[in-house]
C-alpha cells in the first residue's frame, strides 16, 4: 500500500480495511467488533475484542452470595448481541454501512484523515442494557477505544466493566507503568508506583482459580509476544502492542485464560494448555473483599452498582 | 497396670502414668554440649519404626508389645510422619463439624445426660483407626545405668505405651510432649517399645480444629536420661519495675535426683556481663529471688533483647553434672485503667497472624527449616505477632519467637465446635467441655500443660483458652488457673461472647447470629481479660470502642484470606489510629493447607485441598486461606499486608 499520511480505506462488503505504514486494521460488519488488528504483520487478535462483564468468582463472592445475585452477568459475558454498527469517516456519517451497492462508487484508493465506527450491544440481561464500543482510528494507527455501559437500576451489581482481547498465541511478557503486584480497588494500599516488567503469563496459584492478575491505576501496558499462527511466519522475534490510558487510567489483567476457563476449573491443572493472551482492560473493578468467606460483602464503596453509567477510554497502538 | 481400651471412651481418662508437665529447658552434660546442641543424656528415636495399621479397634493387631511379637508382617513408617500421608488412611479435611458426620451418630459422653457414659463410642468406632508402632533400640552407651524417660512430642491423638511388654501408660492431648518413665523396664540393649495410636478418643470432641484431620506420631520422640542431679522444671519470672527502668530477677528450680552439691546461678546480659552468679546447696526446691537488674534492656518486636541464664548443678566434688542454659527478656504486659492494653509501659499493637503448623508434602509434621521460613517471612512482612491457632505448637517455635520478639499467642489444644455450632447457628445442647464435669480436668490438664511446659518463654504474652468452645464452668476453671499460676500474662478466649448480650455494647449485631436460642448463662465476667471477636466487621468493632470499652478489643481472627482476598484490611487499620482500646489482631491465617500430591492425569505436582481424596463430609478449599500459598510463596495480598503491618510496628 502506498505511504502516505492518512488512513488508506478498504470499502468491503462484510468489513471496513484500515491501513497505513506498518498496521492493517478490519472492522468486521457480520461479527460485531473489530476483527484484525496486524501491526507490521503480526496479528493481534484470535477473535474479535467484546465488553466483559465477569471475572472468575473468588472465594469470597461465593461466600457472600455474589455469584448468585449477579450470575446473569456471567451470560452477558460469554454471549454478545451486537444490535449496530455506526461509520463515520472524516466527520461524514453513514447512515447505512457502505456495503456492495453502496461501495461500487468507491476505488482502490480511498484515504480518510479519521474513522469512527461505534458497535452497539444489549447486554444478554433481564433487562437489557445498552453498551456501546467506539473506535477512533487515526492515521497514526492510534485507536482510541471507548467504552460507554448505560446504567440500569434493575440490574444486579456487576463484577466488572472492561474490554477482552484475546490474542492468538501466549505472550511472553508484559511491562506496564502503574501498581505493583496484583491489587484491587480495596487493596492499593501496600502497592508501589512504577514500570514493572512480568515475565510470561503467571497463574496465580489460588487452590480453586478465581479472579486473579488485576492491576490497577495502569497509564500504560505493553504485551510483548515471539509466535503467531501465520503458517508462513518464520520469524521468532519479539513485537509488542501498547495499551495506553484515555483520560484516565484503567485496569488490566493479562493471563493465558478467560474468566470463564478459570471459573470453570477446580484447581489449576484443570485449566486448559495456555494457548492464549487475554488481556482485559477495565474501567470498573469489584474489590475483594476480606472481611470474611461466608457472608461479609466487600465494602460498599469497591462494589460496581448497575445503576450508574460507566464510561472509559484507552488507547490501541499507543505511540 | 494393663491398658484398657474404654478409656478412648472416658473424657475423665486422660493420662495415665504420665509424668507431669514441666518446663521445655534443655539440658546438657557439659558447655561443649550446649555449644554442639548435642546433649549426651538425649537419644533420639525418630527414623523408621516397624508399623501395622488397622482400620478399626476391632481389626487391629493385639498383643503387638508383647516382647516375644512376631512382627514380621509389619510394615515400616517414619516417625515423626502423619499416617494418612503414607496412604494408609483416607486424608480428609473438614471444618466445624466432626469428622464422622452422617457417618456415625455420637454424642459427647455425659454431654446430654449424667447418666450417658456413651460407652464403647470410640472403643468400637467403625472409624477410630489404628496405627500399631514398634522401635527396637539399644541404649546409647552414655545413657545406660541413668534414669530414662521417653518424651513424645506430639501423637494425635490418643496412644498406649509399652515397653519390653509391659504397659507404661496412656496420653490424650495430641500436641504437647507426653513424658513417661522407662526405667523400671529399660534394658541396656535390645528394647522394644509398642505405642498404639488411636485417631479416634473422647479427646475427638475438643480437638475438632478446622484442618486436615490426621493421626499418628506426628513429632519426634525422644528418650532422656536423667543426670545425678537433675533440673526437673524451672520457673523464671523476670519482672519490670513499675517505672520499667530496671529488671527483677526470680528463679525457681524444682531438682530431682540426687540431693547433693551445688546450684549455681548466672545470668548474663548479651554482652557477656555477668549480672546474677548466685550459687545455692542443692534442694528439692531452690530460688533465687529478687535480684535487680538495673537500667534492664527491656524485650520487644523491635529489640527482642534476651538475656543467658546458665544453671549449673555440681556434685559435692564440684564436678558439673548438668547445665541448663536458658534465654529470657524482661518485659511486662498490662491493662492499664484506660483498658489499653501495654506492653513495657507503652500501648501494645498486635500486627499478627494466626498459623497453623503446615507442610504441603508432610502435613502437621513440619520441619525446623519450615519454621525459621516462616520466622523470615513474618520479619519481612512487618507480622509482629502469632497465634498458635489451636493447639501448642513444637518447641522451637517458642524459641524462635523469643529470638526475635514475635508476640505470642499460645493457645490451648481445645476446639468442640461440631459441639455447639450447627450451619452458623449457636446450638450448644451438647456442648463438651461447656459445664459438664466430667469434662473439667481434661481441659484444665491442657492448660496446665501448655503452661507448664511453655511459662518460661517471653514471647508468651497472652495464653489462650482454646478455639470456638463456646464457654461454661470449664472453661472458668481454665482461666482460673491461669490466673493462679501466672500473673506476668494475659488470658484470652473468644468463645464467650457467645453469653453476652451485646446490644448496648455493639447495637448493629442481630443477637441470633451470636447469641443462642433462649440464652445462656453469661461468662463475660469470668473469662478472658480482654474483649476478643473474630472476623466482626469494622463498622462493629467500631461500635464496641465508641461504646465505653470495659476489656480491650483484639480480633482472634480477621482479614479471611480464603483464595484472592485480604481486601479493604485499611477499614481495620485506621481504627488503630482512632481508639487506643484496639490493639489489632491475628489474620486468619498464615499458610493455606493444601497438600501436594501427584496428579494422576498429567503427572504433575499438584495442590489438593478437602474433597480432593474421596473425602466426605468435607469442607473443601476453604482449608486454603492463607497469606502464603501452602508452598510457603507469598500470596500477592502479602504486599498489602506487609504495608498495613507497617503502619503500627
Amino acid at each position: 500500500m502506498a505511504y502516505t499520511n492518512k488512513l488508506q480505506l478498504v470499502y468491503g462488503d462484510g468489513t471496513l480495511g484500515l491501513a497505513s505504514d506498518g498496521f492493517h486494521y478490519i472492522f468486521s460488519y457480520e461479527r460485531g467488533g473489530l476483527e484484525s488488528l496486524k501491526i507490521n504483520g503480526k496479528e493481534w487478535l484470535y477473535r474479535e475484542p467484546m465488553p466483559t462483564f465477569w471475572r472468575a468468582t473468588t472465594d469470597n463472592d461465593r461466600g457472600s452470595g455474589f455469584n448468585i445475585k449477579s450470575a446473569q452477568w456471567l451470560a452477558a459475558d460469554t454471549f454478545h448481541q451486537c444490535v449496530g454498527i455506526d461509520l463515520t469517516v472524516d466527520g461524514k456519517h453513514f447512515d447505512q454501512l457502505p456495503i456492495a451497492p453502496l461501495n461500487n462508487d468507491y476505488s482502490d484508493h480511498e484515504e480518510a484523515e479519521a474513522v469512527t465506527i461505534k458497535y452497539s450491544y444489549k447486554t444478554l440481561t433481564v433487562p437489557a442494557t445498552d453498551v456501546t464500543v467506539t473506535y477512533d482510528v487515526t492515521a497514526d494507527g492510534q485507536i482510541k477505544v471507548t467504552m460507554h455501559y448505560q446504567g440500569h437500576a434493575d440490574l444486579p451489581e456487576l463484577p466488572v466493566v472492561g474490554m477482552r482481547f484475546i490474542m492468538p498465541t501466549t505472550a511472553t511478557g508484559f511491562d506496564y507503568t502503574g501498581l505493583s503486584g496484583e491489587t484491587y480497588p480495596d487493596r492499593m494500599a501496600g502497592a508501589t508506583k512504577g514500570t514493572f516488567h512480568v515475565e510470561g503469563l503467571p497463574v496465580t496459584k489460588y487452590l480453586v482459580p478465581q479472579e486473579m492478575g488485576m492491576h490497577m491505576a495502569t497509564e500504560a501496558v505493553t504485551i510483548t509476544r515471539n509466535s503467531t499462527q501465520n503458517n508462513a511466519d518464520h520469524d521468532d522475534q519479539p513485537f509488542s502492542l501498547k495499551f495506553a490510558q484515555g483520560e484516565t487510567p484503567f485496569a488490566f489483567s493479562c493471563l493465558p485464560y478467560t474468566a470463564e476457563e478459570l471459573e470453570n476449573a477446580t484447581h489449576l491443572e484443570e485449566l486448559p494448555l495456555a494457548r492464549r493472551t487475554v488481556l482485559v482492560i477495565a474501567g470498573a473493578v469489584r474489590g475483594v473483599g476480606g472481611i470474611d468467606s461466608w457472608g461479609a460483602d466487600v465494602e460498599q464503596q469497591y462494589h460496581i452498582p448497575a445503576d450508574k453509567d460507566i464510561d472509559f477510554s484507552f488507547i490501541i497502538n499507543a505511540k | 497396670m494393663d491398658a484398657d481400651i474404654k478409656w478412648l471412651d472416658d473424657p475423665t481418662i486422660f493420662r495415665v502414668n504420665q509424668l507431669p508437665a514441666h518446663s521445655d529447658h534443655h539440658y546438657y552434660g557439659d558447655y561443649a554440649e550446649w555449644q554442639h546442641d548435642d546433649s549426651r543424656f538425649v537419644q533420639n528415636l525418630d527414623g523408621q519404626w516397624r508399623f501395622k495399621f488397622a482400620k478399626t479397634p476391632q481389626e487391629r493387631s493385639q498383643g503387638f508389645y508383647a516382647a516375644d511379637f512376631d512382627s514380621s508382617d509389619f510394615d515400616h513408617i517414619a516417625v515423626p510422619s502423619e499416617i494418612e500421608l503414607s496412604d494408609y488412611a483416607q486424608n480428609n479435611y473438614i471444618n466445624t463439624l466432626s469428622p464422622w458426620e452422617g457417618k456415625i451418630y455420637r454424642r459427647p459422653a455425659y454431654a446430654l445426660s449424667q447418666d450417658d457414659p456413651e460407652a464403647g463410642s470410640f472403643s468400637s468406632g467403625k472409624d477410630n483407626t489404628v496405627g500399631a508402632y514398634l522401635k527396637h533400640f539399644d541404649l546409647d552407651p552414655a545413657l545406660r545405668g541413668k534414669q530414662i524417660r521417653v518424651r513424645f512430642e506430639g501423637v494425635e491423638r490418643a496412644m498406649y505405651l509399652w515397653l519390653n511388654g509391659h504397659f507404661i501408660g496412656y496420653a490424650e492431648d495430641s500436641f504437647t510432649p507426653s513424658e513417661f518413665d522407662l526405667t523400671p523396664y529399660i534394658q541396656d540393649k535390645g528394647n522394644v517399645m509398642a505405642v498404639e495410636v488411636f485417631k479416634h478418643s473422647t479427646a475427638s470432641w475438643i480437638e475438632d480444629q478446622d484442618m486436615f484431620r490426621f493421626s499418628g506420631i506426628f513429632r519426634s520422640v525422644e528418650l532422656m536420661a536423667q543426670p545425678v542431679t537433675h533440673l526437673e522444671d524451672l520457673d523464671l519470672r523476670p519482672r519490670v519495675t513499675d517505672d520499667y527502668q530496671d529488671g527483677v530477677f526470680n528463679l525457681k528450680a524444682h531438682l530431682a535426683g540426687e540431693k547433693d552439691g551445688t546450684v549455681k546461678v548466672v545470668v548474663k546480659d548479651a554482652a557477656g556481663n555477668t549480672l546474677v552468679d548466685e550459687q545455692v546447696p542443692v534442694e528439692e526446691e531452690v530460688t533465687v529471688s529478687d535480684k535487680l537488674i538495673k537500667d534492664v534492656n527491656l524485650w520487644d518486636n523491635h529489640n527482642p533483647y534476651l538475656y543467658q541464664l546458665l544453671v549449673e548443678l555440681r556434685d559435692a566434688d564440684g564436678n558439673l553434672v548438668e547445665l541448663v542454659p536458658y534465654r529470657f527478656g524482661f518485659r511486662r504486659i498490662e491493662i492499664n485503667e484506660d483498658h489499653v492494653v501495654l506492653l513495657n509501659g507503652k500501648r501494645l499493637i498486635i500486627n499478627g497472624v494466626n498459623r497453623h503448623e503446615w507442610n504441603a508434602k508432610r502435613g502437621r509434621a513440619i520441619t525446623m527449616a519450615d519454621m525459621t521460613s516462616d520466622i523470615a517471612s513474618f520479619k519481612e512482612n512487618n507480622i509482629n505477632g502469632v497465634r498458635t491457632c489451636h493447639y501448642p505448637d513444637q518447641i522451637p517455635w517458642y524459641y524462635l519467637c523469643d529470638d526475635n520478639g514475635i508476640y505470642m499467642m499460645a493457645e490451648n489444644n481445645l476446639e468442640s465446635h461440631a459441639t455447639w455450632q450447627k450451619m452458623g447457628a449457636i446450638e450448644p445442647s451438647y456442648n463438651v467441655p461447656g459445664s459438664v464435669p466430667q469434662w473439667k480436668e481434661v481441659v484444665v490438664d491442657r492448660a496446665r500443660t501448655n503452661y507448664e511446659t511453655f511459662k518460661n518463654h517471653t514471647a508468651i504474652l497472652f495464653w489462650s483458652l482454646g478455639n470456638e468452645s463456646f464457654a461454661g464452668d470449664n472453661l472458668v476453671a481454665m482461666e482460673q488457673y491461669y490466673h493462679e499460676h501466672d500473673d506476668s500474662r494475659l488470658v484470652h478466649y473468644e468463645g464467650v461472647c457467645h453469653t453476652h448480650d451485646y446490644s448496648k455494647q455493639i447495637p448493629s449485631l442481630d443477637k441470633k447470629n451470636y447469641l443462642p436460642a433462649g440464652g445462656t448463662k453469661d461468662y463475660r465476667d469470668q473469662i478472658s481479660d480482654v474483649e476478643s471477636w473474630m472476623y466482626l466487621p469494622p463498622k462493629q468493632v467500631e461500635e464496641y470502642l465508641q461504646n465505653n470499652p470495659d476489656k480491650p478489643f483484639m480480633e482472634c481472627e480477621y482479614m479471611h484470606d480464603m483464595g484472592n482476598s485480604a481486601g479493604g484490611m485499611g477499614s481495620y487499620i485506621s481504627l488503630l489510629d482512632k481508639y487506643p482500646q484496639y490493639f489489632g489482631g491475628f489474620i486468619w491465617d498464615y499458610i493455606d493447607q493444601a497438600l501436594l500430591v501427584k496428579d494422576p492425569v498429567s503427572g504433575q505436582e499438584v495442590m489438593r485441598y478437602g474433597g480432593d481424596f474421596d473425602d466426605r463430609h468435607s469442607d473443601y478449599e476453604f482449608s486454603g486461606d492463607g497469606l502464603m500459598f501452602a508452598d510457603r510463596t507469598p500470596k500477592p495480598a502479602m504486599q498489602e499486608v506487609r504495608y498495613y503491618y507497617g503502619l503500627h510496628k
